[in-house]
Protein backbone atom coordinates (compact mmCIF):
# COMPACT_ATOMS: atom_id res chain seq x y z
CA UNK A 1 0.00 0.00 0.00
CA UNK A 2 1.35 3.12 -1.24
CA UNK A 3 2.27 5.94 1.19
CA UNK A 4 0.84 9.40 0.69
CA UNK A 5 3.85 11.70 -0.21
CA UNK A 6 2.36 15.16 0.38
CA UNK A 7 4.85 18.44 -0.24
CA UNK A 8 4.58 21.68 2.09
CA UNK A 9 4.32 24.69 -0.34
CA UNK A 10 7.29 27.44 0.66
CA UNK A 11 7.72 30.08 -1.69
CA UNK A 12 7.14 30.34 -5.75
CA UNK A 13 10.59 30.04 -6.04
CA UNK A 14 10.43 26.46 -5.70
CA UNK A 15 7.14 26.03 -7.92
CA UNK A 16 8.39 23.85 -10.28
CA UNK A 17 9.58 21.00 -8.03
CA UNK A 18 6.20 20.18 -7.36
CA UNK A 19 6.59 17.79 -10.28
CA UNK A 20 10.09 17.07 -9.34
CA UNK A 21 11.38 14.25 -10.27
CA UNK A 22 8.51 13.02 -12.03
CA UNK A 23 4.62 13.67 -12.59
CA UNK A 24 2.66 12.61 -9.68
CA UNK A 25 5.61 11.97 -7.07
CA UNK A 26 3.30 13.77 -4.76
CA UNK A 27 -0.62 13.05 -3.61
CA UNK A 28 -0.87 16.29 -3.09
CA UNK A 29 0.60 20.18 -1.51
CA UNK A 30 0.10 21.71 1.44
CA UNK A 31 -0.34 25.36 1.76
CA UNK A 32 -0.45 27.60 4.24
CA UNK A 33 -3.34 29.61 5.07
CA UNK A 34 -1.69 32.97 5.72
CA UNK A 35 0.09 32.82 1.92
CA UNK A 36 -3.70 31.58 0.29
CA UNK A 37 -4.75 35.05 1.76
CA UNK A 38 -2.32 36.74 0.77
CA UNK A 39 -0.95 35.44 -2.31
CA UNK A 40 -4.14 33.66 -3.56
CA UNK A 41 -3.92 34.66 -7.48
CA UNK A 42 -0.85 33.35 -7.54
CA UNK A 43 -0.81 30.01 -5.22
CA UNK A 44 -4.38 29.35 -8.07
CA UNK A 45 -2.20 29.63 -10.84
CA UNK A 46 0.50 26.92 -9.18
CA UNK A 47 -2.07 24.73 -8.57
CA UNK A 48 -3.42 25.11 -11.85
CA UNK A 49 -0.30 25.40 -13.84
CA UNK A 50 2.47 23.14 -11.23
CA UNK A 51 0.95 20.41 -10.13
CA UNK A 52 -2.19 19.61 -12.35
CA UNK A 53 -4.18 16.77 -11.27
CA UNK A 54 -2.82 16.38 -6.73
CA UNK A 55 -4.79 17.58 -4.32
CA UNK A 56 -4.11 19.99 -2.07
CA UNK A 57 -5.04 20.95 1.53
CA UNK A 58 -4.81 24.27 3.10
CA UNK A 59 -3.48 24.67 6.59
CA UNK A 60 -5.88 27.13 8.07
CA UNK A 61 -2.95 28.30 10.62
CA UNK A 62 -5.03 29.03 13.09
CA UNK A 63 -2.85 28.89 15.77
CA UNK A 64 -0.57 31.59 14.87
CA UNK A 65 -3.36 33.25 16.81
CA UNK A 66 -3.32 32.30 20.20
CA UNK A 67 0.74 33.11 20.82
CA UNK A 68 2.03 36.29 21.62
CA UNK A 69 1.87 39.13 19.04
CA UNK A 70 5.64 38.97 18.65
CA UNK A 71 5.45 35.28 17.18
CA UNK A 72 3.41 36.84 14.27
CA UNK A 73 5.52 40.17 13.74
CA UNK A 74 8.05 41.12 11.21
CA UNK A 75 11.53 41.55 12.19
CA UNK A 76 10.21 45.55 12.42
CA UNK A 77 7.77 44.42 14.91
CA UNK A 78 4.94 45.43 12.83
CA UNK A 79 2.54 42.12 11.95
CA UNK A 80 3.03 40.40 9.18
CA UNK A 81 0.70 41.67 6.39
CA UNK A 82 -0.09 37.91 5.51
CA UNK A 83 -1.35 37.29 9.26
CA UNK A 84 -3.84 39.90 9.00
CA UNK A 85 -5.18 39.19 5.70
CA UNK A 86 -5.85 35.76 7.12
CA UNK A 87 -7.61 37.50 10.20
CA UNK A 88 -9.60 39.31 8.24
CA UNK A 89 -10.92 36.63 6.27
CA UNK A 90 -11.74 34.64 9.87
CA UNK A 91 -13.42 37.60 10.94
CA UNK A 92 -14.34 37.17 15.14
CA UNK A 93 -12.92 36.29 17.32
CA UNK A 94 -9.37 36.90 16.22
CA UNK A 95 -9.56 39.68 13.82
CA UNK A 96 -9.61 42.49 16.50
CA UNK A 97 -6.97 41.00 18.80
CA UNK A 98 -5.05 40.25 16.25
CA UNK A 99 -1.16 41.39 16.57
CA UNK A 100 -2.23 42.69 20.03
CA UNK A 101 -2.81 40.26 22.27
CA UNK A 102 -2.98 36.89 21.97
CA UNK A 103 -6.28 34.58 21.63
CA UNK A 104 -7.55 32.75 24.87
CA UNK A 105 -9.51 29.43 24.93
CA UNK A 106 -12.20 31.93 27.14
CA UNK A 107 -12.50 33.48 23.45
CA UNK A 108 -14.54 30.11 22.24
CA UNK A 109 -17.24 29.49 25.52
CA UNK A 110 -20.48 31.16 23.42
CA UNK A 111 -20.95 28.22 21.41
CA UNK A 112 -21.65 30.68 18.39
CA UNK A 113 -18.46 31.56 18.36
CA UNK A 114 -17.60 28.05 18.01
CA UNK A 115 -19.91 27.76 14.71
CA UNK A 116 -18.91 31.25 13.49
CA UNK A 117 -15.40 30.90 12.92
CA UNK A 118 -15.30 27.45 11.78
CA UNK A 119 -17.75 28.31 9.10
CA UNK A 120 -15.30 31.36 8.13
CA UNK A 121 -12.40 29.11 8.13
CA UNK A 122 -14.19 26.67 5.94
CA UNK A 123 -15.18 28.96 3.70
CA UNK A 124 -11.85 30.18 3.28
CA UNK A 125 -10.83 26.87 2.27
CA UNK A 126 -13.03 25.88 0.07
CA UNK A 127 -13.60 29.17 -1.76
CA UNK A 128 -10.26 31.23 -1.85
CA UNK A 129 -7.95 29.38 -4.16
CA UNK A 130 -11.18 28.00 -5.84
CA UNK A 131 -12.47 31.32 -7.04
CA UNK A 132 -8.92 32.68 -8.11
CA UNK A 133 -8.35 29.60 -9.67
CA UNK A 134 -11.77 30.55 -11.89
CA UNK A 135 -10.60 33.92 -13.07
CA UNK A 136 -7.28 32.81 -14.20
CA UNK A 137 -6.14 32.46 -17.48
CA UNK A 138 -5.27 28.89 -17.05
CA UNK A 139 -9.27 28.59 -16.68
CA UNK A 140 -10.16 29.07 -19.86
CA UNK A 141 -8.94 26.21 -21.12
CA UNK A 142 -10.21 23.66 -18.30
CA UNK A 143 -13.92 22.20 -17.65
CA UNK A 144 -15.50 23.79 -13.84
CA UNK A 145 -14.63 20.04 -13.20
CA UNK A 146 -11.18 20.33 -13.32
CA UNK A 147 -10.90 23.15 -10.73
CA UNK A 148 -11.02 20.64 -7.55
CA UNK A 149 -11.55 22.11 -4.37
CA UNK A 150 -8.94 21.20 -1.58
CA UNK A 151 -8.85 17.39 -0.80
CA UNK A 152 -9.84 17.68 2.68
CA UNK A 153 -11.02 20.77 4.95
CA UNK A 154 -9.25 21.14 8.40
CA UNK A 155 -11.20 22.33 11.32
CA UNK A 156 -9.90 25.53 13.16
CA UNK A 157 -7.10 24.09 15.70
CA UNK A 158 -4.91 25.71 18.50
CA UNK A 159 -1.32 24.45 19.59
CA UNK A 160 -1.82 22.26 22.67
CA UNK A 161 0.81 21.96 25.62
CA UNK A 162 1.30 20.11 29.08
CA UNK A 163 -0.56 23.28 30.88
CA UNK A 164 -2.66 23.89 28.15
CA UNK A 165 -4.22 20.65 26.99
CA UNK A 166 -7.46 20.88 28.98
CA UNK A 167 -8.33 24.47 27.49
CA UNK A 168 -7.52 24.09 24.35
CA UNK A 169 -8.24 20.18 23.44
CA UNK A 170 -11.78 21.38 24.61
CA UNK A 171 -11.51 24.56 21.97
CA UNK A 172 -10.05 21.93 18.86
CA UNK A 173 -12.83 19.39 19.42
CA UNK A 174 -15.55 21.83 19.43
CA UNK A 175 -14.32 23.06 16.56
CA UNK A 176 -13.82 20.07 14.83
CA UNK A 177 -17.17 18.43 16.06
CA UNK A 178 -18.96 21.65 14.06
CA UNK A 179 -16.72 20.94 10.90
CA UNK A 180 -17.80 17.19 10.69
CA UNK A 181 -20.99 17.75 11.27
CA UNK A 182 -21.35 19.81 7.79
CA UNK A 183 -19.17 16.56 6.27
CA UNK A 184 -22.23 15.89 4.31
CA UNK A 185 -22.46 19.92 2.61
CA UNK A 186 -18.82 19.94 1.55
CA UNK A 187 -17.32 18.56 -1.58
CA UNK A 188 -13.81 17.64 0.40
CA UNK A 189 -13.07 15.61 3.27
CA UNK A 190 -13.30 16.70 6.57
CA UNK A 191 -9.51 16.03 8.61
CA UNK A 192 -8.89 17.72 12.09
CA UNK A 193 -5.35 18.91 13.12
CA UNK A 194 -3.49 17.92 16.23
CA UNK A 195 -0.80 20.25 17.16
CA UNK A 196 0.91 19.59 20.36
CA UNK A 197 4.50 19.72 21.91
CA UNK A 198 7.02 17.24 22.84
CA UNK A 199 5.94 17.70 26.68
CA UNK A 200 2.47 16.09 25.98
CA UNK A 201 4.17 12.77 23.70
CA UNK A 202 5.73 11.77 26.69
CA UNK A 203 3.13 11.36 29.17
CA UNK A 204 0.80 8.41 28.25
CA UNK A 205 -2.55 9.84 29.72
CA UNK A 206 -2.19 13.08 27.19
CA UNK A 207 -2.05 10.63 24.61
CA UNK A 208 -5.02 8.87 25.42
CA UNK A 209 -7.07 11.66 26.51
CA UNK A 210 -6.17 13.02 22.94
CA UNK A 211 -6.72 10.02 20.92
CA UNK A 212 -9.74 9.13 22.69
CA UNK A 213 -11.35 12.65 22.67
CA UNK A 214 -10.83 12.48 18.71
CA UNK A 215 -12.35 9.11 18.51
CA UNK A 216 -15.22 10.43 19.85
CA UNK A 217 -16.28 12.35 16.89
CA UNK A 218 -17.55 10.22 13.82
CA UNK A 219 -17.31 12.96 11.14
CA UNK A 220 -13.42 13.19 10.45
CA UNK A 221 -11.86 11.01 8.42
CA UNK A 222 -8.36 12.38 8.51
CA UNK A 223 -6.06 14.24 10.82
CA UNK A 224 -2.87 16.90 10.32
CA UNK A 225 -0.29 15.51 13.22
CA UNK A 226 2.18 18.36 14.04
CA UNK A 227 4.80 17.66 17.22
CA UNK A 228 6.47 21.08 17.78
CA UNK A 229 9.81 20.97 16.58
CA UNK A 230 10.40 17.25 16.44
CA UNK A 231 13.39 16.48 14.89
CA UNK A 232 13.71 12.66 14.22
CA UNK A 233 17.30 13.32 13.95
CA UNK A 234 17.98 14.47 17.76
CA UNK A 235 14.61 12.83 19.26
CA UNK A 236 14.51 10.19 22.39
CA UNK A 237 13.37 6.87 21.68
CA UNK A 238 10.51 7.68 23.84
CA UNK A 239 9.31 10.49 22.01
CA UNK A 240 9.43 8.48 18.70
CA UNK A 241 7.51 5.66 20.66
CA UNK A 242 5.36 8.29 21.66
CA UNK A 243 4.72 9.47 18.47
CA UNK A 244 4.07 6.10 17.03
CA UNK A 245 1.44 5.61 19.85
CA UNK A 246 -0.25 8.64 19.27
CA UNK A 247 -0.37 8.17 15.40
CA UNK A 248 -1.92 5.06 16.14
CA UNK A 249 -4.29 6.55 18.49
CA UNK A 250 -5.45 8.86 16.46
CA UNK A 251 -5.80 6.36 13.16
CA UNK A 252 -8.61 4.44 14.95
CA UNK A 253 -11.58 3.37 12.13
CA UNK A 254 -9.14 3.42 9.32
CA UNK A 255 -8.89 7.62 9.70
CA UNK A 256 -5.98 9.09 7.10
CA UNK A 257 -3.19 10.12 9.56
CA UNK A 258 -0.63 12.60 7.51
CA UNK A 259 2.63 13.84 9.86
CA UNK A 260 2.39 17.46 8.87
CA UNK A 261 6.32 17.74 9.44
CA UNK A 262 8.25 14.38 9.41
CA UNK A 263 11.39 12.91 7.95
CA UNK A 264 12.55 9.42 7.29
CA UNK A 265 11.45 8.00 10.64
CA UNK A 266 7.88 8.98 9.68
CA UNK A 267 8.36 7.36 6.39
CA UNK A 268 8.90 3.91 8.10
CA UNK A 269 6.13 4.91 10.31
CA UNK A 270 4.20 4.65 7.57
CA UNK A 271 5.33 1.67 5.77
CA UNK A 272 5.38 -1.52 7.16
CA UNK A 273 8.17 -1.40 9.82
CA UNK A 274 5.01 1.12 11.84
CA UNK A 275 2.21 -1.27 10.84
CA UNK A 276 0.69 2.32 8.64
CA UNK A 277 1.18 4.07 12.16
CA UNK A 278 0.42 7.27 9.91
CA UNK A 279 -0.84 7.27 6.64
CA UNK A 280 1.12 9.98 4.71
CA UNK A 281 3.90 12.18 5.42
CA UNK A 282 4.54 15.93 4.83
CA UNK A 283 8.38 17.70 4.07
CA UNK A 284 9.21 20.64 2.23
CA UNK A 285 11.53 21.49 -0.49
CA UNK A 286 14.60 20.38 1.64
CA UNK A 287 12.70 21.72 4.50
CA UNK A 288 10.33 20.92 7.09
CA UNK A 289 10.99 17.50 8.14
CA UNK A 290 10.24 19.24 11.48
CA UNK A 291 9.55 22.38 12.45
CA UNK A 292 8.90 25.02 15.65
CA UNK A 293 4.95 25.75 16.04
CA UNK A 294 6.11 29.34 16.55
CA UNK A 295 7.85 30.54 13.41
CA UNK A 296 11.53 31.52 13.76
CA UNK A 297 14.09 33.36 12.27
CA UNK A 298 15.19 31.95 8.06
CA UNK A 299 19.10 32.14 9.55
CA UNK A 300 21.90 31.63 6.65
CA UNK A 301 20.88 28.84 4.24
CA UNK A 302 23.65 26.40 4.31
CA UNK A 303 24.52 23.99 1.60
CA UNK A 304 23.50 20.38 2.84
CA UNK A 305 24.29 17.41 0.59
CA UNK A 306 21.21 14.24 1.83
CA UNK A 307 23.45 11.50 2.35
CA UNK A 308 20.79 8.14 1.05
CA UNK A 309 22.28 5.58 3.62
CA UNK A 310 22.04 8.24 6.85
CA UNK A 311 18.65 9.86 5.24
CA UNK A 312 20.07 12.73 6.38
CA UNK A 313 20.87 16.35 5.03
CA UNK A 314 24.21 16.81 5.75
CA UNK A 315 26.43 20.10 5.93
CA UNK A 316 28.41 19.99 2.92
CA UNK A 317 31.58 20.21 4.54
CA UNK A 318 31.29 17.52 6.43
CA UNK A 319 29.43 15.24 3.28
CA UNK A 320 32.72 16.46 1.94
CA UNK A 321 34.99 14.81 4.79
CA UNK A 322 33.02 11.10 5.53
CA UNK A 323 32.92 10.08 1.50
CA UNK A 324 36.68 11.31 0.79
CA UNK A 325 37.51 9.34 4.44
CA UNK A 326 35.84 6.56 3.08
CA UNK A 327 37.28 6.95 -0.63
CA UNK A 328 34.42 7.32 -2.49
CA UNK A 329 35.22 10.51 -3.96
CA UNK A 330 38.33 8.90 -5.50
CA UNK A 331 36.30 7.96 -8.85
CA UNK A 332 32.27 8.26 -10.06
CA UNK A 333 31.77 4.59 -10.18
CA UNK A 334 32.72 4.27 -6.48
CA UNK A 335 30.79 7.14 -5.47
CA UNK A 336 27.63 6.02 -7.48
CA UNK A 337 28.22 2.14 -5.99
CA UNK A 338 28.27 3.50 -2.26
CA UNK A 339 26.50 6.93 -2.12
CA UNK A 340 24.02 7.77 -4.60
CA UNK A 341 23.54 6.97 -8.36
CA UNK A 342 20.30 9.37 -8.67
CA UNK A 343 20.28 11.05 -12.08
CA UNK A 344 21.02 14.66 -10.63
CA UNK A 345 24.34 12.83 -8.97
CA UNK A 346 25.09 10.86 -12.41
CA UNK A 347 25.08 14.02 -14.24
CA UNK A 348 26.91 15.75 -11.85
CA UNK A 349 29.83 13.59 -11.48
CA UNK A 350 29.40 12.46 -15.49
CA UNK A 351 32.66 14.50 -16.26
CA UNK A 352 34.41 12.75 -12.59
CA UNK A 353 34.10 12.97 -9.22
CA UNK A 354 35.67 16.29 -8.53
CA UNK A 355 32.26 17.95 -9.57
CA UNK A 356 31.02 16.95 -6.38
CA UNK A 357 32.10 20.08 -5.25
CA UNK A 358 29.12 21.51 -7.26
CA UNK A 359 27.10 20.84 -4.71
CA UNK A 360 28.82 22.99 -1.93
CA UNK A 361 29.68 26.02 -4.56
CA UNK A 362 29.38 29.54 -2.73
CA UNK A 363 29.58 32.99 -3.09
CA UNK A 364 31.21 35.37 -0.63
CA UNK A 365 29.06 38.24 0.86
CA UNK A 366 29.62 41.13 3.34
CA UNK A 367 26.64 41.29 5.88
CA UNK A 368 26.50 43.85 8.46
CA UNK A 369 26.26 42.27 12.13
CA UNK A 370 26.40 43.19 15.39
CA UNK A 371 29.68 42.80 15.16
CA UNK A 372 30.23 44.92 12.37
CA UNK A 373 30.60 43.42 8.96
CA UNK A 374 31.32 39.87 8.03
CA UNK A 375 31.82 37.54 5.30
CA UNK A 376 29.51 34.99 4.60
CA UNK A 377 29.51 32.41 1.93
CA UNK A 378 25.96 31.45 0.48
CA UNK A 379 25.20 28.46 -1.69
CA UNK A 380 25.34 29.64 -5.06
CA UNK A 381 21.74 29.16 -6.77
CA UNK A 382 22.88 26.19 -8.81
CA UNK A 383 24.49 24.57 -5.87
CA UNK A 384 20.77 24.76 -4.41
CA UNK A 385 19.18 23.53 -6.84
CA UNK A 386 21.38 20.41 -7.50
CA UNK A 387 21.13 20.11 -2.94
CA UNK A 388 17.37 20.11 -4.02
CA UNK A 389 16.99 17.71 -6.78
CA UNK A 390 19.24 15.51 -4.95
CA UNK A 391 16.99 15.46 -1.88
CA UNK A 392 13.80 15.39 -3.69
CA UNK A 393 15.35 12.42 -6.02
CA UNK A 394 15.92 10.64 -2.60
CA UNK A 395 13.18 11.49 -1.11
CA UNK A 396 11.09 9.72 -3.59
CA UNK A 397 12.65 6.15 -3.47
CA UNK A 398 12.52 6.11 0.24
CA UNK A 399 8.49 6.50 -0.44
CA UNK A 400 8.63 4.10 -3.06
CA UNK A 401 10.55 1.79 -0.69
CA UNK A 402 8.82 2.08 2.26
CA UNK A 403 5.55 1.64 0.67
CA UNK A 404 6.99 -1.94 -1.09
CA UNK A 405 9.49 -3.22 0.84
CA UNK A 406 9.08 -5.58 3.60
CA UNK A 407 9.98 -4.33 7.28
CA UNK A 408 12.68 -6.50 7.63
CA UNK A 409 14.28 -5.13 4.57
CA UNK A 410 13.95 -1.68 5.72
CA UNK A 411 14.95 -2.15 9.29
CA UNK A 412 18.13 -4.04 7.62
CA UNK A 413 18.92 -0.84 5.84
CA UNK A 414 19.30 1.14 8.89
CA UNK A 415 21.70 -1.03 10.64
CA UNK A 416 23.54 -1.70 6.99
CA UNK A 417 23.74 2.37 7.00
CA UNK A 418 24.89 2.89 10.29
CA UNK A 419 27.76 0.37 9.87
CA UNK A 420 28.59 1.93 6.48
CA UNK A 421 29.10 5.33 8.14
CA UNK A 422 30.29 5.05 11.63
CA UNK A 423 33.76 4.48 11.20
CA UNK A 424 33.75 8.19 9.44
CA UNK A 425 30.57 9.87 11.42
CA UNK A 426 31.55 8.63 14.81
CA UNK A 427 28.65 6.42 16.54
CA UNK A 428 26.61 9.42 17.34
CA UNK A 429 26.35 9.93 13.60
CA UNK A 430 24.30 7.00 12.84
CA UNK A 431 22.64 6.49 16.51
CA UNK A 432 19.60 7.91 14.92
CA UNK A 433 19.28 4.73 12.81
CA UNK A 434 19.87 2.43 15.39
CA UNK A 435 17.28 4.20 17.42
CA UNK A 436 14.76 3.87 14.70
CA UNK A 437 15.51 0.45 14.20
CA UNK A 438 14.89 -0.22 17.94
CA UNK A 439 11.97 1.61 18.41
CA UNK A 440 9.97 0.17 15.09
CA UNK A 441 11.27 -3.57 16.01
CA UNK A 442 10.21 -3.04 19.39
CA UNK A 443 6.87 -1.49 18.53
CA UNK A 444 6.07 -4.02 16.23
CA UNK A 445 5.28 -4.83 12.88
CA UNK A 446 2.58 -7.10 10.99
CA UNK A 447 5.07 -7.97 8.10
CA UNK A 448 8.50 -9.13 9.37
CA UNK B 1 65.80 57.59 43.64
CA UNK B 2 62.91 56.69 41.52
CA UNK B 3 60.82 53.59 41.61
CA UNK B 4 60.54 51.21 38.51
CA UNK B 5 57.24 49.86 39.13
CA UNK B 6 55.62 47.30 36.33
CA UNK B 7 52.56 47.19 35.95
CA UNK B 8 51.26 43.46 36.21
CA UNK B 9 48.16 44.07 35.18
CA UNK B 10 48.66 44.97 31.66
CA UNK B 11 48.04 42.20 28.94
CA UNK B 12 48.24 42.09 25.19
CA UNK B 13 45.82 40.26 23.25
CA UNK B 14 42.65 40.18 25.45
CA UNK B 15 40.56 39.68 22.28
CA UNK B 16 40.50 36.97 18.88
CA UNK B 17 40.74 40.75 17.10
CA UNK B 18 44.06 41.38 19.02
CA UNK B 19 45.39 37.81 18.47
CA UNK B 20 44.50 38.08 14.77
CA UNK B 21 46.55 41.93 14.39
CA UNK B 22 49.44 40.26 16.15
CA UNK B 23 49.84 36.63 14.03
CA UNK B 24 49.27 39.34 10.97
CA UNK B 25 52.14 41.20 12.02
CA UNK B 26 54.31 38.37 12.67
CA UNK B 27 53.06 36.58 9.10
CA UNK B 28 53.99 39.74 7.25
CA UNK B 29 57.18 40.00 8.53
CA UNK B 30 57.79 36.09 7.23
CA UNK B 31 56.85 37.70 3.77
CA UNK B 32 53.09 35.93 3.62
CA UNK B 33 49.99 38.14 2.29
CA UNK B 34 47.41 37.72 5.00
CA UNK B 35 43.79 37.61 4.54
CA UNK B 36 41.32 37.75 7.57
CA UNK B 37 37.46 36.00 7.70
CA UNK B 38 37.87 33.75 4.80
CA UNK B 39 34.48 31.74 4.14
CA UNK B 40 35.48 28.13 3.61
CA UNK B 41 33.48 25.41 3.69
CA UNK B 42 30.22 26.64 5.15
CA UNK B 43 32.86 28.23 8.38
CA UNK B 44 34.88 31.22 8.22
CA UNK B 45 38.79 30.98 8.95
CA UNK B 46 40.65 33.87 10.92
CA UNK B 47 42.78 33.93 8.49
CA UNK B 48 44.64 33.02 5.35
CA UNK B 49 48.39 33.55 4.49
CA UNK B 50 49.59 32.61 1.39
CA UNK B 51 53.19 32.99 0.57
CA UNK B 52 54.01 31.40 -3.29
CA UNK B 53 51.70 29.08 -4.40
CA UNK B 54 51.18 28.06 -0.03
CA UNK B 55 48.07 28.42 1.81
CA UNK B 56 48.30 28.40 5.66
CA UNK B 57 44.66 28.58 7.54
CA UNK B 58 45.26 30.09 11.04
CA UNK B 59 42.62 29.89 13.64
CA UNK B 60 42.72 32.55 16.31
CA UNK B 61 41.65 31.83 20.08
CA UNK B 62 41.84 33.74 23.30
CA UNK B 63 40.33 30.39 24.84
CA UNK B 64 38.42 27.52 24.28
CA UNK B 65 41.58 26.12 21.57
CA UNK B 66 39.85 23.00 21.51
CA UNK B 67 37.13 24.74 18.89
CA UNK B 68 39.72 26.09 16.92
CA UNK B 69 40.64 22.04 16.20
CA UNK B 70 37.41 21.40 15.15
CA UNK B 71 37.19 24.07 13.19
CA UNK B 72 41.07 23.06 11.66
CA UNK B 73 39.56 19.84 10.48
CA UNK B 74 37.32 21.32 7.68
CA UNK B 75 40.67 23.15 6.35
CA UNK B 76 42.12 19.76 5.44
CA UNK B 77 40.33 19.88 2.29
CA UNK B 78 41.91 23.04 0.99
CA UNK B 79 44.91 24.29 3.19
CA UNK B 80 48.68 23.36 2.84
CA UNK B 81 49.78 24.33 5.94
CA UNK B 82 46.98 24.49 8.71
CA UNK B 83 47.96 26.49 12.74
CA UNK B 84 46.56 27.63 15.58
CA UNK B 85 47.04 30.92 17.18
CA UNK B 86 46.88 31.03 21.06
CA UNK B 87 47.00 33.35 23.64
CA UNK B 88 47.66 31.97 26.94
CA UNK B 89 50.10 32.82 29.30
CA UNK B 90 51.74 29.36 28.74
CA UNK B 91 50.63 27.35 25.87
CA UNK B 92 48.52 24.08 26.50
CA UNK B 93 50.85 21.21 26.85
CA UNK B 94 47.67 19.28 25.05
CA UNK B 95 47.49 21.61 22.48
CA UNK B 96 50.84 21.20 21.31
CA UNK B 97 50.27 17.07 21.96
CA UNK B 98 47.35 17.41 19.10
CA UNK B 99 48.61 19.46 17.50
CA UNK B 100 52.26 17.98 16.85
CA UNK B 101 50.35 14.56 16.32
CA UNK B 102 48.14 16.14 13.20
CA UNK B 103 50.43 18.25 11.61
CA UNK B 104 49.01 21.46 12.89
CA UNK B 105 51.05 24.57 13.84
CA UNK B 106 51.23 26.49 17.03
CA UNK B 107 51.58 30.28 16.86
CA UNK B 108 51.84 31.81 20.83
CA UNK B 109 51.17 34.89 21.47
CA UNK B 110 52.26 35.69 25.02
CA UNK B 111 49.77 38.37 26.64
CA UNK B 112 52.43 39.33 29.71
CA UNK B 113 55.26 40.31 26.98
CA UNK B 114 52.93 41.12 23.46
CA UNK B 115 55.40 39.06 21.47
CA UNK B 116 53.94 36.35 19.16
CA UNK B 117 56.17 33.27 17.94
CA UNK B 118 55.96 29.77 16.50
CA UNK B 119 56.29 26.92 18.97
CA UNK B 120 55.59 24.36 16.23
CA UNK B 121 55.88 24.97 12.46
CA UNK B 122 53.43 23.15 10.55
CA UNK B 123 53.94 19.54 8.34
CA UNK B 124 52.31 19.92 4.84
CA UNK B 125 49.13 19.40 4.85
CA UNK B 126 48.20 15.63 2.60
CA UNK B 127 44.62 15.60 2.66
CA UNK B 128 44.11 18.39 0.68
CA UNK B 129 41.35 17.91 -2.42
CA UNK B 130 42.64 19.99 -5.44
CA UNK B 131 38.87 20.37 -6.95
CA UNK B 132 38.05 22.01 -3.15
CA UNK B 133 41.13 23.75 -3.08
CA UNK B 134 40.14 24.94 -6.72
CA UNK B 135 37.06 26.67 -5.50
CA UNK B 136 38.86 28.16 -2.67
CA UNK B 137 41.32 30.40 -5.30
CA UNK B 138 38.16 31.28 -6.71
CA UNK B 139 36.80 32.91 -3.75
CA UNK B 140 40.11 34.42 -2.58
CA UNK B 141 40.62 36.44 -5.79
CA UNK B 142 37.16 38.16 -4.38
CA UNK B 143 38.94 39.05 -0.88
CA UNK B 144 41.48 41.65 -0.54
CA UNK B 145 44.51 41.80 1.48
CA UNK B 146 44.66 42.76 5.13
CA UNK B 147 47.57 45.05 4.18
Amino acid sequence: MSIDHWMLFGTFAQQNYFEYPVRGTYCGTIINANMAAHAPAGLAAFLLEKTANTRYIIDPLTHAFQHAPEAICNDAGELKSSVRSLAEEYGEPVSSIVGTKPLLPSAFEDESVVHHFSERCVSFQCNQLTSYMKQSDAAKYLDDSDIAPPYAVIAPYFFMTETTLSDWLRVNIACAEHVASRRGDLESKVFAAVVVDQGILLDESYLLKIAEAYASISGIEGVLLWVDSLDEQDASGAALKALLRLARGLRQSEREVVNLHGGYFSVLAAGAPGDRALTGVTHGPEFGEFRGVVPVGGGIPIARYYIPDLHARIRYADALRFLRAQGWLDNAELFQENVCDCEVCVGVLREGAENFVQFGESNVKRVKRRSGLVRIAYPTKAAKELCLKHYLQRKRREYVAASEATANVLLEDLIHGASKYEDVTGLEGVEHLRLWHRVLKESGSSDS
Amino acid sequence: MRAFVINKNCRHFETEQEVVSGVVQLLKNAGYRIRIEVPSLGQSADMVATRSRWVTFIEAKTRDWRKALTQCEAHKNVADYIAVAVATVNPPTALLDIANERGYGVIHCQPRSGRTDWLLTPRRNDELWRPQRLELSKALRNIDYEH
